[in-house]
């Protein structure tokens, strides 16, 4: 998987944040799923852009404050499921909701020791089921969504940050 | 040997809940958080503990803290995202016995645990 080099403002400043998600998110895949997924795009969210059937919502704070989000499909959350406790579940349930909660509090964990000058705190995960479901962020942050495939099915990791 | 089991996620304990039973553990007591773990630990007798640090209600350091209060030997391992070398140096000087990074790899984890578990079981 290739650093980022995205074309949005400020890619530096960018480039700093996405860069450290993108290698956390790949150890933890590695890790605890057995597979290492591969980054396919890179882009600007856009306004009222839906989210997918789950979504783990990670809150950041400290000298710089925003959010992750780890989004996938039903059948890619029930694949981490399978591959992270062999249990085979179909619908999204509080089982699936849980792992799909810890999978992304490792992410973020495993970002925040990458940007520890930053001395950043996360919040416990909030997941959100269903469908077609909108996420808002405050108008003055621009949120970007990384794409990635993997082996379980593809996800989205949305991250929208200020500070930095 | 009775092992004190803490962190909010199930997927978590079942992780590693089923590494201490492929070590030949199976008295293993799960808590969801630190107020319900040191609950347990009072009211009952313990090997070993391992926790998590961020955990709603009581986290994991402040269980540490309380329970090294009461028992100044008992073997806590914390298994957790927080891997900054500051966060590890805290957890030390609050009487961590060792200290895992998730994410982990089943062998990291069932070494880990070995160290702690694998003579006794």
């Amino acid at each position: 998987m290739s650093a980022c080099a995205p074309s949005a403002p400020n890619s530096s400043l960018t480039a700093e944040y996405v860069n450290p998600i993108i290698t956390a998110t790949r150890s933890v895949f590695e890790m605890m799923l057995g597979c290492v997924p591969t980054r396919t795009g890179l882009r600007l969210k856009e306004p009222g852009e839906h989210s997918h059937d789950v979504s783990a919502v990670i809150g950041i704070s400290g000298r710089a404050q925003g959010t992750i989000v780890v989004s996938l499909t039903r059948e890619s959350a029930c694949a981490v499921v399978e591959r992270m406790i062999g249990e085979k579940e179909t619908e999204i349930n509080a089982v699936v909701c849980d792992a799909v909660g810890e999978l992304t509090n490792m992410i973020a964990g495993s970002a925040k020791a990458q940007l520890a000058k930053y001395e950043l705190s996360i919040s416990l995960p909030n997941v959100i089921a269903g469908h077609n479901y909108v996420m808002h962020s405050p108008s003055d942050v621009q949120s970007m969504i990384m794409s990635f495939n993997s082996e379980i099915g593809p996800f989205w990791i949305e991250i929208a940050f200020t500070g930095f | 040997m009775r092992v004190l089991l803490v962190d909010d996620s199930g997927t978590m304990r079942t992780i590693q809940k089923r590494c201490l039973n492929k070590l030949g553990i199976e008295d293993i007591i799960e808590a969801e958080d630190g107020v319900q773990a040191l609950q347990y630990f009072q009211q009952g007798q313990y090997d070993i503990v391992l926790t998590d640090w961020n955990m709603p209600h009581m986290d994991g350091l402040t269980l540490l803290k309380e329970l090294r209060q009461l028992n100044r030997d008992i073997p806590i391992i914390m298994i957790t995202t927080e891997a900054e070398r500051a966060r590890v140096v805290l957890a030390i000087q609050s009487g961590v016995s060792d200290y895992l990074v998730k994410p982990f790899t089943p062998e990291g984890l069932k070494e880990k645990l070995e160290k702690w578990v694998g003579v006794s079981a």
